[in-house]
């Protein structure tokens, strides 16, 4: 009767962690993770612009690398957004930085060309991504 | 969707022809607040776009719902994936009127904005008030709200019914500048 109990004590003990553990999972950690897709700031918003709801399911949660001109570099305390140019004349792909990446986003300049990774959360005016690194930025 | 993205586009094509009087933000920023004895849940938005039309007072805000942030990743998941089902309905939008835009001015004022709110699928018509300011270059409107679950059906399970407020605090702060591309 004792050991029973004993075991039903550190199996509701193991529960507790575990539920306690899935509580505080931690959010993406876009750097650790493998690309799953990677394209051109053009070709990323031109999919957007022919068809939302597709582009939707196929890029959205998705870790992706872009690629593109840098059009313009804004910094809002350490928040730093980038915009990639596209073909397009309307839209762009805007990215927005991790803090972390806020001393390395202060050496990118207007008219160069980077590689950014972070998650795809939808398209407004332009194609936004959120949490991105810089991947590369020759 | 097409037709929200069409009205953006028409609202970019008018811009060029009359650019002083479109007032406009990307980095706009939407958080909301569910208190309850239990937790505290607060997420952010700092992607959302929001138009001013200053010859009209219209305005027409458009939010991605994956860009909330919240601090937990697992509120997050759920948020997204059970509450407002973003794969589904990935946008909430807002389009309303200004009333007695005409009275903004360079020091702040309280206006209303009277409009309709589409969360989840669901629109719902409210009146909402607005500390706002206008300059030649910016129209500032920051001020905070309330909104219920049910008026949008976003289905809380009972597990964690006392975890979730049933009346949701929406704060925001929109600094818009005037258009020019």
């Amino acid at each position: 009767m004792k050991k029973i109990s004993i075991y039903i004590l550190i199996i509701g003990l193991i529960g507790v962690f575990i539920g306690y553990k899935m509580y505080n999972k931690p959010h993406i950690n876009v750097a650790e993770k493998p690309v799953d897709i990677a394209l051109t700031a053009s070709i990323l918003l031109a999919d957007f612009s022919s068809n939302e709801t597709s582009a939707n399911t196929k890029y959205l949660d998705k870790i992706i690398a872009v690629k593109g001109m840098v059009t313009t570099i804004e910094f809002d305390g350490e928040k730093t957004a980038i915009s990639l140019q596209t073909k397009d004349d309307f839209g762009s792909v805007v990215c927005y930085l991790t803090k972390e990446e806020f001393k390395k986003s202060t050496e990118i300049k207007e008219g160069q060309e980077v590689v950014l990774k972070g998650i795809c959360t939808g398209f407004l005016m332009d194609v936004i991504l959120v949490k991105c690194i810089i991947m590369n930025s020759k | 969707m097409k037709i929200l993205y069409a009205f953006f586009v028409c609202l970019f094509l008018v811009s060029f022809t009359n650019a002083q009087e479109r007032f406009l933000t990307k980095k706009g920023m939407i958080s909301f607040f569910s208190e309850t004895p239990i937790e505290n849940i607060e997420a952010q938005n700092n992607q959302v776009l929001s138009i001013v039309d200053a010859s009209s007072g219209k305005m027409a805000i458009a939010i991605l719902m994956k860009s909330f942030m919240f601090k937990k990743a697992l509120m997050q998941e759920h948020f997204n994936e059970n509450y407002v089902e973003s794969d589904k309905y990935p946008k909430a939008t807002f389009k309303g009127d200004i009333i007695d835009f005409d009275n903004i001015t360079t020091s702040e004022i309280t206006l209303a904005i009277k409009g309709n709110l589409t969360i989840h699928g669901k629109t719902k018509e409210i009146t909402i008030e607005a500390v706002t300011k206008k300059t030649d270059e910016v129209i500032e409107m920051t001020g905070n709200f309330f909104i219920n679950l049910s008026d949008f059906d976003v289905k809380i399970p009972s597990v964690v019914k006392n975890n979730i407020s049933e009346k949701i605090k929406v704060s925001f702060r929109l600094y818009h500048k005037t258009y020019k591309k």
